[in-house]
């Protein structure tokens, strides 16, 4: 898992060479109407990337449809500001969210050029929609029991999207 | 994750959360129920989310909750609040939800059950492929920007002008499908490009089209009035704004997040960011959130003629002559301003119904002739294993919850809950012994959806009309169901 994580950084225009698995680390949280997660990671990076990755895990079958199929990728930046970290984080799955409606991609790599408090810049991945099984179409990722902290280890966000 | 919120008893089906329960209360919170729906309901933070709903600066009465009740974010789902706009009362996009005029539709037919019976398994098979569903399903109604912008203003008019419709089908739908003040300025481009193809799809997860039978009459003078008899076939159709709709959601509650400092606005949710309904931020998304409902009833009155079409193809017949005529369609996630009596005093007020229904009564001047004497329709879909339900609004809707009631059995299971413990091949089998034909455009949606993961309508419906704030007029019982 941690040789494709690194394939993240080596988002170039179309190719066949990107990794089509993931085994997103999160937990899921019980809510009666909708979907939370649990996320842990060493860095901020590392959890604003596996909150995406579980998203897009929940959203759709992280395996393409037909065996062997390579999709072809395309790639987006993304930048994002706001006035704290929990906000940049809501922003960040949000803009992804749209971005995968109106461009039909999912995506699965992320590389961020810049990741601080108030702003975010980042390269994304994303295949096409119509390759993958969807299972569930998240509306949007809310504020609601957001927590988003500083652990020993790292960081731990807990956040419910709308289903 | 259970609510220990206090709770005095009212009466039979009204239990109040004390304004004392959480400091910062501005009114108490109303939760209209019985004591077996209670334990339900104390199972997750509804209950706790009444009351944040109480912190909304300019709310009156109550916060009030139906017996669907369940856990949502920021508001819960089932939730009404009217604010005071003459006294910096607030609207908040949590108040109105992601998917912005998500509501249902009702339609007969001159069908009997037992005249199509043999057809339901061909019809929905028809209906699966000649309305667009699934999670991001894009529609054949393609249209320009210049045209989206008349959507967003015209709402089902703009179908009907189309062809997708008649003058008639527009007085049976609330607001006669377009809310007056829709600025399709205050939509961002990025809504607009989420909205222009999805026009006329059904969406997914709990969104529906079912072809129902009616199974019980309550009240045989209201079911003279709207032309309904017992063993009928009805049609009902629940969608919503789709992609634009919760854009437009996305986009204000970024922007009034902010909005709590520069207001100096106080609420334990930060999903619960709101401003006054007189402010310019207010006003934006209050222009906003009625293009997308116009959106959405033009999508509901696409889906109608869509179905409508397929009937034709089934029974080589006009659907006028099959009598596939509009009951009415309803909003179940807006807010609206509306004038209501508080203190004894009429107030302009803006009434967020998160998950819940319009009830107007009987005499109300926003609704059509033909419904002045019976009351506002009022349509309460159930799961799709037991039942759902037409009544009718009444005059103590009017005095208790600002013309407000439930808007469905409200989910009972989490989604995830509902996978783990439910299987897919004995559910399809069950539904089938009852009758029931389900076809869906994802395996787990079935699942997510099952009965079991809903209260039981019936309970639920129970309440509203025992409690006086709807009547039962008539219930139908699903037999071809088509899920997104």
């Amino acid at each position: 898992m941690a040789e494709q994580d690194t394939l993240n950084v080596k988002v170039v225009g179309p190719t066949p060479t990107w990794p089509i698995f993931f085994m997103p680390n999160y937990e899921l949280i019980e809510h009666t109407a909708d979907v939370g997660i649990r996320v842990k990671a060493g860095d901020l990076k590392e959890l604003f990337k596996n909150s995406a990755l579980a998203m897009f895990d929940i959203i759709a079958d992280q395996k393409p449809k037909t065996k062997n199929q390579r999709p072809k990728t395309q790639t987006f930046t993304v930048r994002q500001k706001a006035d704290n970290l929990e906000e940049l984080f809501i922003n960040w799955l949000n803009e992804l969210l749209s971005l995968s409606a109106t461009k039909e991609k999912i995506f699965c790599a992320f590389n961020f050029k810049k990741l601080g408090k108030y702003n975010l810049e980042a390269q994304l991945g994303g295949c096409d929609i119509k390759d993958y099984k969807v299972n569930t179409e998240i509306k949007a990722a809310t504020y609601h029991s957001l927590k988003l902290q500083k652990t020993e280890s790292g960081y731990e966000v807990e956040v419910i999207f709308d289903v | 994750m259970s609510s220990e919120a206090t709770l005095e008893k009212i009466d039979d089906y009204r239990w109040r959360i004390p304004k004392s329960y959480k400091p910062g209360m501005r009114v108490p919170g109303i939760v209209y129920a019985d004591e077996k729906l209670l334990k339900d309901i104390r199972q997750d933070k509804a209950l706790e989310q009444v009351a944040n709903v109480a912190f909304l600066p300019g709310i009156v009465n109550a916060s009030l909750a139906m017996p669907d009740i369940h856990w949502g974010f920021g508001f819960p789902i089932g939730g009404v609040a009217a604010t005071d706009i003459g006294n910096d009362g607030v609207i908040s996009p949590g108040g109105v939800g992601y998917d912005i005029n998500c509501g249902v539709r009702m339609l007969k037919t001159n069908f009997q059950y037992d005249e199509i019976k043999d057809k339901i398994k061909d019809l929905v098979y028809a209906l699966f492929s000649d309305v667009p569903s699934g999670v991001g399903s894009k529609g054949d109604i393609r249209v320009s920007a210049r045209e989206e912008r008349e959507i967003l203003v015209k709402g089902a008019k703009w179908a009907v002008e189309k062809g997708y419709g008649t003058e008639e089908d527009l007085e049976c739908t609330e607001e006669n499908g377009a809310i007056q003040g829709a600025d399709p300025l205050a939509v961002s481009d990025r809504a607009y490009e989420r909205g222009k193809a999805q026009s006329g799809t059904l969406g997914s997860g709990n969104h529906f089209l079912e072809i129902q039978v009616i199974d019980q009459l309550y009240d045989r003078d209201l079911c003279d009035e709207f032309g309904l008899t017992l063993g009928q076939i009805t049609i009902m159709i629940h969608s919503g704004s789709r992609g634009l709709g919760y854009q437009v959601c996305d986009d204000y509650v970024k922007s009034m997040i902010h909005c709590l400092s520069k207001y100096n606005i106080n609420v334990p949710d930060r999903q619960l960011a709101c401003a006054p309904v007189n402010s310019q931020e207010g006003k934006a998304y209050l222009g906003a959130m009625k293009c997308a409902a116009n959106y959405a009833w033009a999508n509901r009155q696409c889906l109608m003629h869509l179905t409508r079409k397929v009937f034709e193809k089934v029974f080589s017949m006009s659907w006028q002559k099959m009598g596939m005529f509009l009951i009415y369609d309803v909003a179940h996630n807006i807010a609206k301003i509306e004038k209501h009596i508080v203190d004894g005093r009429e107030k302009t007020v803006c009434v967020h119904r998160k998950g819940a229904t319009r009830a107007f009564g009987p005499g109300h001047p926003a609704l059509p002739d033909r419904y002045k004497k019976t009351g506002q329709p009022v349509i309460i879909p159930g799961d799709m294993g037991r039942n759902s339900y037409l009544l009718v609004g009444t005059q103590k809707a009017m005095e208790e919850t600002f013309g407000s009631a439930c808007h469905g059995a409200g989910r009972l299971k989490s989604r995830t809950a509902a996978a783990r413990t439910i299987n897919l091949n004995t559910l399809l089998k069950e539904l089938e012994a009852k009758g029931i034909f389900v076809k869906a455009s994802g395996r787990g949606t079935i699942v997510e959806e099952a009965p079991q993961a809903y209260k039981d309508v019936n309970e639920v419906v129970d309440v509203v009309h025992n409690a006086g704030i709807s009547k039962r007029v008539c219930r139908m019982r699903p037999v071809g169901v088509m899920k997104g």
